[in-house]
């Protein structure tokens, strides 16, 4: 009776595993696809944030609207429609005829640089007036003063909160599949529509599970590295 | 040498570098006004002192004081008036302002290399003779943020004094100082007032200003009401507000 129990979990764990096993090349090169847009968005709206959020601080207004238009109208809209937009716009109205990793990779450079940027403000903000002063006061230029002062400090403050899209960034890679972009998503739907069969979407379950938790223990390791100069005495 | 007037402006500022000897003017302030929009916090101020003098500046909260220093180095723009000044300034805050992401020594040498384009090993050298002088040789490669108040405020005269500031400004630097640790800082700065460094002192240590001023103002509301020697001041105040002011402050 056990044997026979034994027996049959067994094989069916086997079938379970060949079936994985055929699934796999598929749910991989859409996992490729994944990181790709995931490491290209990431290396690009990074440092795009930081021009929008320092100009949304400057006193200039046209440059300050600007930067406060784009932030209100790319964090203010969905992601998904943003997609749809640059996947009709450019072919249709600018005739530009661009792969979907290449359309979702600007759209998402777009949307997240909005993100980081309010979160750069927010960082920049947090800034005690003190750390200015005592730079003017000893003659600092304010480039000085940002690149030497302020940014570093800013660091800190913006790593759990850029950790966190980072995470958000992962999963929201999902939504190219609604343009066609044969990421893990799309991947895995069309191995469940084809097998009628959900083992597909467990498998892609695990695989963003590890990389979210990749990206979790990297901000960990990030967040105590920073932490070397934290308050730690009282005045 | 006089420095050039900005035509239509009555707000002027010189920063000559000058060999200045002692006894010539370091710093005159005619007249100045600041007004933070409807508040009037300095309401013409004039005074002047000479290199190598120390003045305390006295007063209740919400005088004036820390506006009229601020106006010298310019953190605040004055609304009128005129300051003539011979010399560069370094500045010590009530709050320290150490930069937490620097160990102290990066907090004295980061200007002089930035600012001056002073080589590091020569700055390093010069830093290490400034932690002996405020006593904290031991805390060169901590954080800020691993050493007590006390101890902050000392490496925070030194980054100031890295400069080679001609005259230091100090905005009540022991009012956020725990009694009992106050003294380390005065120490330091009755240190720099033995080597002739000319310095302004806004301060509620009366004691301290009594010691080591040169000359002492006492301010109320953007005015300065009354100056003179230590000895005039508290030993022989003239103005009712002073001596409700001495009163307030010695009985608590
Ligand atoms: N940045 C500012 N904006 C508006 N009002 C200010 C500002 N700084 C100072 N004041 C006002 O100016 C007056 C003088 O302030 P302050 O110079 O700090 O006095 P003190 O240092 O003698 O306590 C106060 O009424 C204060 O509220
Ligand atoms: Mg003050």
């Amino acid at each position: 009776m056990i044997s026979d129990f034994i027996s049959s979990f067994i094989t069916e764990f086997t079938d379970l595993m060949d079936y994985v096993g055929i699934l796999m090349p598929t749910l991989l090169a859409g996992a490729w696809v994944m990181v790709q847009l995931f490491c290209w968005t990431l290396l690009l709206s990074l440092p795009l944030g930081l021009p929008i959020a320092l100009g949304s601080n400057v006193r200039f207004w046209p440059i300050r609207a600007f930067c406060r238009f784009y932030v209100f109208v790319f964090r203010g809209t969905p992601l998904l429609l943003q997609l749809y937009f640059f996947y009709f716009l450019l072919p249709i109205q600018f005739d530009i005829r661009l792969p979907a990793l290449t359309t979702s990779i600007i759209t998402f450079v777009l949307n997240y640089a909005a993100y980081f940027a309010e979160i750069y403000r927010g960082g920049i903000n947090g800034i005690d007036r003190g750390q200015y002063e005592a730079a003017k006061a000893l003659g600092l230029s304010k480039m000085q003063t940002m690149v030497g002062i302020v940014l570093p400090q800013t660091m800190k403050i913006i790593l759990p909160p850029v950790s966190n899209e980072a995470i958000v960034l992962v999963k929201d890679t999902a939504l190219a599949s609604a343009i066609g972009l044969g990421e893990l998503m799309k991947a895995s739907k069309g191995a469940v529509n084809r097998d009628v069969d959900p083992t597909a979407y467990f498998v892609v379950a695990v695989i963003y599970l590890m990389f979210t938790f990749i990206l979790t223990l990297a901000s960990n390791r990030l967040e105590k590295r920073f932490k070397r100069y934290d308050e730690r005495a009282v005045s | 040498m006089a420095g050039k007037k900005a035509s239509g402006s009555a707000v002027v500022r010189h920063e000559l570098k000058e060999n200045l000897q002692a006894g010539d003017t370091i710093l005159e302030m005619k007249n100045i006004v600041k007004k933070f929009d409807g508040v009037t916090a300095v309401d013409g101020v004039s005074f002047s002192m000479k290199k190598g003098e120390i003045v305390a500046i006295i007063g209740p909260s919400g005088s004036g004081k820390s506006t009229l220093l601020r106006s010298i180095n310019g953190l605040e723009n004055i609304t009128d008036g005129e300051i003539d000044l011979y010399g560069t300034t370094g500045m010590v805050f009530q709050h320290f302002n150490l930069f937490p992401h620097m160990t102290c020594l990066g907090n004295i040498t980061y200007a002089p290399i930035k600012v001056n384009g002073v080589k590091k090993a020569d700055i390093e050298k010069r830093a290490e003779e400034l932690l002996e002088l405020v006593g904290l040789v031991d805390k060169r490669d901590v954080y800020p943020g691993q050493i007590s108040g006390g101890q902050k405020q000392r490496i925070a005269i030194a980054r100031a004094l890295a400069m080679d500031p001609d005259l230091m400004l100090f905005d009540e630097p022991t009012s956020a100082l725990d009694p009992e640790i106050t003294g380390t800082v005065l120490s330091v700065m009755q240190k720099l007032a033995e080597q002739d460094m000319s310095m302004i002192i806004v301060t509620h240590e009366m004691q301290f200003a009594r010691n080591v001023a040169d000359r002492v103002l006492f301010m109320n509301k953007g005015k300065i009401v009354e100056e003179g020697t230590p000895e005039e001041i508290f030993g022989n105040p003239k103005s009712e507000r002073l001596r409700d002011f001495l009163k307030a402050v010695t009985s608590r």
